[in-house]
């Protein structure tokens, strides 16, 4: 299957009346993106209001508590559209030609749960752990309906979709644009590409899918992937928009919409596809909370490596705790069947840095990267603007009490900082 | 005897109020409610359960909400006992570690973030076992506020 | 001002001698000697080696507790801002001196500390005690190894923050730290996956805890005929602790006689563990070593007998080497005595 990208960079962005993409300028206007949003019955009935903010790299702006992040894509040429069976058809996604808006997101912002987490800073030190920091982000904050307290599933949802609209308007403005860059990216059927690459290590990516539950939960083509069964996906699908977060916990190692559709082990496979390795698919399996399904996903995933002959494979993980046992049970099966792994994770070695990393471990895992030690503490200035809301840093994921200091610094673990310690290795970041 | 894997072979150790109100008679389960217990306490409780013979049927840290922010942990094991697994002991005796690893808070939560704790524990517990999560809340004997 | 340096050589690197004469007794220098020329030159004024110690690796291996006095002692004196010691290379028992010595003087002086040696260079296992930088394997390393100890030891003099292992040239002390890599995880990913494809070496991030997992012997067919031996890392032993087991870092075990003992009293026996409140063990020593059940089983034929001796040592801190010399002696001992099961407690 083979997808060309055409970028667009944008640099820059300002509320218009006009809507469109000018010399790497987006114009938008808010009232026309919040009108599309509320097209949706579900994001008519449980989201009350939204206000909007734009938040650019090296400003005094926290954003928080951050929902989900996006990028703006649109489909131009192929079957399909982006985020297909939850904004377009159900179509098979991946091929052909998409837009991207590249150098800025759509951050989804606002409380869900009272502990609600996730933290952007757009300078200082916190943006040095975020990736999010160097976009320009056009930010939605949701504010519910009332009664959703009782509906906490729904009003979820409708944020999710909420998010995800506001990203298909922003991204259909590409449609039209001549891309500053195109890159192609294509795999091939499993005989075509052992004649092709006769001599290259057969490479898979196990690609772990956050799906435990109420904000712990991934979508694929619109489907929960708690009730999927480990298997096979192209890996340009991921880059429509195949893959979408319902995550909302576990701030510095949550997959974000924006991390699958720019999923780093798809990029770098795909730099060492044809030189290195052979690049032959991603194979998605799931961390639920039932024995029973991590027994049968690992089984499949290890079953799936085998049937295709494969000789290596990246294992990312996505979350912490229960999803370190999915890990090393995938890692362990896998390398029973004779397929050499690296995983990627991240730590939760304590404060101080001498507690066991991983809630589980196995000496079959013996190539590991790892994205940092989110238990680390870190000190963040205060911001001159916060977008969204600052009352519940004191309960956010590593945050304790009198995390927020009345001078407004906040002293916290890395865990609030959203996509801090990712474990698809989308940062530098590491520990020793 | 009940058969493993069946629904009647569940237990459900909780500490977790919501768990009562929305499945209690809802199922063939069995629930063990022990609203004087910690999170900890769940933990050691199933561990020595395990330890004892009976097979752990949910992953003890499900969940991302770490094991110092929550107070609510809810864990199925099985009714009888089918024969030791030393798997199953080694995860429960790494959650435990795990557990310890983390630097207590000592928030005040107020009602609302109980609420939302008590939640999300509750809907990843009926996740794992297919239990209609929504329809248990909209049914429940105590409703909150 | 620059901060004032105690370094500690051997015989070898003081340009005495070798082996014949790794006897000598501890000496103190003014200013450098050997080494420490390279480290004064690395700091380039900012500190300064004061005072060097001499000690022949025999006579510390031999006399650790008198040659520790008398170094200590100096160093006490002298009060420098920073001891070093090394490096050592794949030289054993300097490389233990080198570690055994610098720990001292940070636990009993406060002064901090750092030595360099080889990783398979015995002294290495108290590489979670101190800090310890990577060496080469010989001293033709002393190049490569001297600016970077001299670097580190700088930043600790300064009180500066110290990075990650990798970066800053120690050995991994089993606390993890963070830092920037130059590349993005997924590449690094890629690139080892890569490495280990193609046979080549490559180095996790995260190396799995090791487990030293024992496969289990088959089972005792017939317990009513078997010899049953207690054997304890909880420390329990005759009151007064007649063998002086230390309370942590165990350097041996003891063997104990309980022949005619039905129950372990708190008036004869007691724990030497220093790792955990004391009160229960105390109280009732059966607690840790159950010998009252095992009489009880004896007497109702459910085991053949309890051997008549226990083994115990205090497992707090004690390194695994050592544990596993004491298991490794005392399970020959049991062997001889057809002793046909052990049971082991922990606490």
């Amino acid at each position: 299957m083979k997808l060309e990208l055409g970028f667009t960079q944008i640099n820059d962005i300002q509320f218009s009346k006009e809507c469109k993409v000018d010399n790497g300028t987006l114009y938008v206007d808010p009232e026309a993106v919040k009108a599309f949003m509320y097209e949706d019955d579900d994001v008519k009935a449980w989201v009350k209001d939204f206000t909007f903010d734009v938040a650019k790299p090296g400003e005094s702006v926290r954003i928080t508590p951050v929902k989900d992040v996006i990028e703006p894509r649109v489909k131009v040429e192929g079957p399909g559209g982006v985020f297909p069976g939850v904004i377009s058809k159900v179509d098979t996604v991946g091929s052909g030609k998409t837009h991207v808006l590249r150098g800025m997101a759509v951050v989804t912002a606002g409380k869900i749960v009272g502990f609600q987490e996730g933290i952007i800073d757009m300078s200082g030190p916190g943006a040095d752990y975020t990736p999010f920091s160097k976009l320009n982000n056009f930010v939605v904050v949701a504010e519910p309906a009332d009664g959703y307290q009782d509906n906490k599933h729904e009003y979820e949802h409708a944020v999710r979709i909420a998010g995800l609209r506001a990203a298909t308007f922003i991204g259909e403005l590409a449609r039209d644009l001549t891309p500053d860059e195109t890159q192609v990216f294509e795999t091939y059927g499993i005989k075509e590409g052992i004649e092709k690459f006769p001599d290259l290590p057969r490479v898979a990516y196990v690609h772990m899918l956050q799906s435990q539950g109420l904000l712990h939960d991934t979508y694929v083509y619109g489907v929960d992937a708690k009730r999927t069964l480990t298997t096979i996906l192209n890996p340009t699908e991921t880059m429509d928009g195949a893959i979408i977060s319902g995550n909302c916990v576990s701030a510095c190692d949550k997959n974000t919409t924006y991390h699958h559709e720019n999923n780093p082990v798809v990029k770098s496979l795909f730099e060492a596809h044809g030189k290195t390795l052979n690049y032959v698919c991603n194979i998605i399996t799931n961390e639920n909370v039932y024995l029973a399904d991590k027994q049968r996903s690992s089984d499949w995933t290890a079953k799936l490596c085998r049937l295709l002959d494969l000789d290596g494979v990246i294992v990312s993980q996505e979350g912490f705790g229960n999803p370190d046992t999915d890990l090393i049970m995938n890692t362990k099966k896998i390398e029973l069947q004779g397929v050499k792994t690296t995983i990627i994770t991240d730590e939760y070695a304590g404060q101080d840095g001498k507690s066991q990393s991983l809630a589980d471990a196995d000496p079959l895992a013996d190539a590991v990267v790892t994205g940092g030690n989110a238990n680390e503490v870190i000190v963040l200035p205060k911001m001159d603007k916060v977008i969204g809301m600052l009352d519940y840093v004191d309960v956010i994921a590593g945050g304790h009490a009198g995390s927020l200091r009345p001078d407004g610094t906040i002293e916290a673990e890395l865990q609030v900082i959203t996509g801090a310690t990712n474990e698809m290795g989308f940062n530098r970041l590491s520990a020793r | 005897m009940a058969t493993m894997g069946n629904e009647r072979d569940f237990l459900i150790l909780t500490n977790n109020p919501l768990v009562p109100a929305c499945m209690e008679g809802k199922g063939k389960y069995t629930i063990r409610f022990c609203p004087e217990k910690s999170y900890r306490e769940i933990l050691v409780m199933a561990r020595d359960m395990v330890y004892a013979g009976h097979t752990l049927y949910t992953h003890p840290l499900s969940g991302s909400v770490k094991p110092n922010e929550t107070p609510y942990k809810s864990v199925i094991v099985s009714v009888e006992p089918h024969g030791f697994d030393s798997d199953q002991g080694e995860i429960m005796a790494n959650a435990i570690a795990v557990f310890d690893k983390f630097t207590p808070i000592g928030w005040n939560l107020n009602e609302r973030i109980l609420a939302d704790f008590q939640l999300i524990d509750y809907t990843l517990l009926a996740g794992a076992i297919n239990f209609d999560a929504a329809a248990g809340i909209s049914n429940q004997s105590t409703r909150r506020e | 001002m620059s901060y004032k340096v105690v370094h500690y050589i051997n015989q070898f690197f003081a340009n005495i001698g070798g082996e014949e004469m790794a006897h000598i007794e501890p000496e103190l220098r003014d200013g450098f000697v050997g080494p420490g020329m390279a480290l004064n030159n690395a700091w380039k004024g900012e500190a300064e080696i004061v005072k060097t110690i001499v000690c022949g690796d025999s006579y510390f291996a031999e006399h650790e507790a008198a040659a520790k006095e008398k170094i200590l002692g100096w160093v006490k004196e002298i009060k420098p801002d920073f001891f070093i010691a090394g490096p050592a290379f794949n030289a054993g028992r300097y490389g233990y001196a080198c570690a055994t010595i610098a720990c001292a003087v940070q636990d009993e002086l406060g002064i901090p500390v750092l030595t360099g040696m080889y990783e398979e260079n015995p002294g290495a296992d108290m590489k979670n005690k101190i800090l310890i930088v990577a060496t080469a394997n010989s001293a033709a390393g002393m190049r490569k190894a001297a600016p970077v100890m001299a670097a580190l030891a700088l930043k600790m003099m300064k009180g500066e923050k110290i990075g990650a292992s990798c970066e800053e040239g120690y050995m991994p002390n089993g606390i993890r730290k963070n830092f920037f890599e130059k590349e993005i995880g997924a590449k690094r990913a890629v690139n080892m996956l890569v490495n280990k494809l193609n046979d080549k070496p490559f180095t996790t991030e995260y190396p799995m805890p090791s487990f030293d997992r024992v496969a289990p012997n088959p089972a005792i067919k017939d317990l009513s005929k078997a010899t049953i031996a207690l054997c304890t890392s909880g420390g329990i032993v005759p009151k007064g602790n007649p063998d002086h087991i230390e309370s942590s870092s165990a350097s041996h075990y003891g063997e104990y006689d309980i022949t005619g003992v039905d129950d372990l009293t708190s008036d004869k026996y007691e724990t030497a563990h220093g790792g955990y409140d004391p009160v229960y063990a105390n109280e009732d020593p059966d607690r840790v070593l159950p010998v009252d059940v095992m009489r009880e089983f004896e007497k109702e034929g459910k085991i053949g007998k309890l051997h008549n001796i226990f083994y115990t040592t205090v497992g707090n801190g004690t390194a695994v080497a050592s544990a596993k010399a004491f298991a490794a002696e005392y399970a020959q001992k049991l062997l001889q005595a057809g002793v046909h099961a052990v049971i082991m407690t922990s606490t």
